[in-house]
């Protein structure tokens, strides 16, 4: 609602156009900060990513305009990284979005010690990636981590696998450290959505005689869709740019190698800093292209949904 | 309700905001076409660091480098001030790994930074800094102390045939084995056969994808006379022995001569496997020796020198530190006065004594006092004498990520040793033509 009014058309007299001129000098300042925070460091590295460094001359340049995207896009390693990261942000997001639901639903009931358990599930989420990213390194260690010896203790399968140093495997201990640190995130931005359902809504279908499954398919997970499509543009943005957990995991072995740590490797260990720019372009615009179409086409459905609650 | 609104920004992108943004876009552009013409810096243009100067400096001398340990920068810098009398020395931590350390150092270089007169510096980024023009050319220095320094030692500062840093202390691999279970190796393939033979007898070294991959195959490579880059600088990595070392590095984790395990070891989850007393033999650096002692493994284990390749002679790779000087210092002077005391012999033998680093002076290595606290000197004096440095080229990071990335393929199983050792070689020759 309050979007219309903004849009209404203004009637252009005098007065308005003194207001917009007021309205925009008092805006100038944040606006050439934002430029300078925001638009110069990109801007930067889009020239450095259509320049070629070269190690020899000490960093200078050398204009090569798109050479460096098609070297890019015409290596193996980048089509690697691009379809593990994908891989990774596929199977941790949804993981995430089941498993936040559920756990939504259960902190949605009203029940003793609530609001503790609320903090207690969040905790994960409080601690730093690169911290539960070597607790879950140890876990996994042959020989003597935690996993390792409870599994082959209980002579179940898994015992012997070296998990971080096995194809698939490794993958597999990436997505459920990550789905164990963010689920809570996502769990929350749900909750947030369940509890603006009104009471009245479920009144109506318990007198209409809905069972307790079609109550959740018909009317929870509709109304619901909008906080779940948020939390999936966030986690799948993040899934996207993923770079601690890999890096400190397996160093990019074994399949796990995304985006982000392709374009570390040539900036910061090699020193190319054309080529590593001209990767780090490549993930922004993929995080880009993905996000705008999960506005385009999920987004869709956040609008119709706030325009029926209207 | 409020969940709704976050998402529709996103959707109402005005048009205005778009001109901002490429107008701002533009602006960038301009402004870093003014800054990116940096003037080049060629290796012609180093000064040189005169050995006499030493003995008339004065001031202050600042040495930066990573975070201090074992507190040998530190006690050195001490040590220093007190001896000389005229220079103070100061130790800068500036990186907490050393990855951190050289991206640090590289920044202060880069920007032709005066801040610190002498970097301690890995021993595999001597060519990357000499040929950007960063560093003080210390030939004549090293020269002058040479008869003092363990020849391979002083080879690990050598680009295009000039010394560009003094070493400080040294480091080289060795291997620890239990007396209990397995034999003293005298070659890769008897250790190797051993340790397949009982449960318990395994070999554990550093296989994760990462330098210390690139060093644990280069200690085998060279001991079975194969190279990497030859004399010349021509990539040299295709050859049968790079196919033999791989092939045989892969059927011992096939064979259980070593645990799969190794493939997500470095260094201290390596040092971990071993301290639970389920393994024979462990490849590792000196500093293991003090750490396996506080173990119940105290009184079974022993050190050897890294074994040779079956009719070949023992090689293997040297690690360590050393001194370089900046080609922005302020104190050259105070810098040389101070790698003139680091490399004493005496000084040395504390460096052994005191912080339990390997000496660069080869007489430490038979001190009496230098024995009891590491009775495995002479095997240390064995494998840093017998070492050889790492391929020396401006663009190592890349050589050893083309090295580590492509043995951990055949070790882990997803790469043929023939497919391996073809795209080991193409990616190390891109990699020097990008240079």
């Amino acid at each position: 609602m309050a979007i219309r009014t903004l849009h209404a058309p203004a009637k252009t007299n005098a007065r308005d156009r003194a207001e917009r001129k007021l309205a925009f000098r008092m805006t100038a300042p944040s606006l050439v900060i934002m430029t300078l925070v925001a638009a110069v460091p990109i801007g930067y590295a889009v020239w450095l990513s259509l320049n070629q460094y070269s190690v020899r001359t000490a960093g200078l340049s050398r204009f090569v305009g798109l050479e460096n995207y098609i070297n890019a896009l015409a290596s193996q390693e980048w089509w690697a990284a691009f379809g593990q990261t994908f891989l990774f942000a596929g199977l941790s997001v949804s993981l995430e979005l089941i498993l936040g639901t559920a756990m939504a639903l259960l902190l949605n009931l009203a029940f003793k010690g609530r609001a503790v358990l609320r903090t207690v599930v969040l905790l994960p989420y409080a601690i730093i990636t690169v911290v539960s990213a070597i607790t879950w390194q140890t876990m996994f260690q042959p020989n003597m981590g935690l996993v390792t010896n409870v599994l082959s203790t209980l002579g179940l399968p898994g015992g012997d696998v070296v998990w971080l140093g096995e194809h698939g495997y490794a993958m597999a201990v990436i997505v459920m450290a990550d789905v164990w640190k963010t689920t809570p995130f996502a769990a929350l931005i749900i909750l947030a959505g369940l509890q603006v359902i009104s009471a009245e809504t479920y009144e109506a279908a318990e007198l209409d005689g809905a069972s307790k499954w079609q109550t959740f398919v018909n009317i929870t997970l509709p109304l619901l869709r909008p906080a779940i499509v948020l939390a999936a543009i966030f986690r799948t943005m993040d899934a996207l740019r993923v770079f601690d957990l890999p890096f400190v995991l397996t160093r990019g072995a074994n399949g796990t190698e995304s985006m982000s740590m392709l374009a570390y490797t040539q900036l910061r260990e090699n020193r190319l800093v054309g080529e590593g720019s001209a990767l780090s372009i490549l993930t922004f615009l993929t995080v880009m292209v993905v996000s705008v179409i999960y506005v385009r086409f999920a987004g869709g459905n956040i609008r119709d949904v706030a325009k029926e609650e209207q | 309700m409020d969940l709704n609104r976050p998402a529709l920004p996103l959707q109402n992108k005005p048009r205005t905001k778009t001109a901002l943004a490429a107008t701002a876009l533009a602006a960038a552009l301009l402004l870093s076409a003014c800054g990116g013409g940096a003037a080049p810096q060629g290796a012609e243009q180093a000064a040189a660091a005169d050995p006499a100067s030493g003995a008339n400096a004065s001031g202050a001398v600042n040495i930066c480098g990573v975070k201090d340990a074992s507190g040998i920068y530190k006690g050195t810098a001490e040590a220093f001030t007190k001896a000389n009398g005229k220079v103070t020395a100061k130790y800068t931590e500036i990186g907490a790994t050393t990855d951190e350390a050289r991206t640090q150092i590289v920044q202060r270089l880069e920007g032709k930074s005066t801040e610190c007169d002498l970097f301690v510096t890995d021993v595999i980024w001597t060519s990357e800094f000499a040929s950007q023009g960063w560093l003080l050319d210390q030939t004549k220095l090293v020269e002058a102390n040479k008869d003092r320094l363990i020849p391979s030692t002083v080879e690990t500062t050598k680009y295009q045939d000039k010394y560009w840093g003094s070493p400080f202390f040294t480091n080289a691999g060795l291997i620890y084995y239990q007396k209990d279970k397995v034999a003293k190796p005298e070659t890769w393939q008897q250790l190797y056969a051993e340790a397949a033979k009982t449960p318990g007898n395994g070999y554990v070294y550093q296989g994760k994808q990462y330098e210390g991959l690139t060093v644990n195959f280069l200690e085998m490579l060279y001991s079975a006379g194969g190279e990497v880059l030859n004399d010349q600088g021509d990539v040299k990595i295709d050859s049968k022995e790079t196919r033999d070392v791989l092939n045989f590095m892969s059927e011992g984790l096939k064979n259980g001569s070593a645990d799969r395990a190794v493939l997500t070891y470095n260094e201290d989850p390596a040092r971990l496997a071993y301290e639970s007393g389920d393994f024979g033999y462990q490849r590792n650096w000196p500093h293991v020796y003090r750490l396996l002692n506080a173990t119940p493994l105290a009184s079974t284990f022993g050190v050897a020198p890294l074994p040779a390749w079956e009719g070949g002679k023992a090689s293997g790779v040297l690690g360590g530190w050393n001194l370089a000087i900046s080609a922005h210092a302020t104190n050259q002077a105070g810098a040389v006065a101070f790698i003139d005391f680091a490399t004493t012999p005496d000084w040395q033998k504390h460096v052994a004594m005191d912080y339990s680093q390997a000496p660069v002076n080869e007489a430490a290595y038979s001190d009496a006092a230098v024995l009891q606290k590491m009775p495995f000197a002479s095997e240390l004096l064995a494998s840093v004498k017998g070492a050889k440095p790492r391929p020396i080229s401006p663009v190592y990071p890349q050589i050893s990520q083309a090295i580590y990335k492509n043995v951990y393929a055949v070790l882990s199983g997803t790469a043929s040793t023939e497919d391996a050792v073809k795209k080991m070689a193409d990616e190390i020759t891109t990699a020097k033509a990008s240079f």
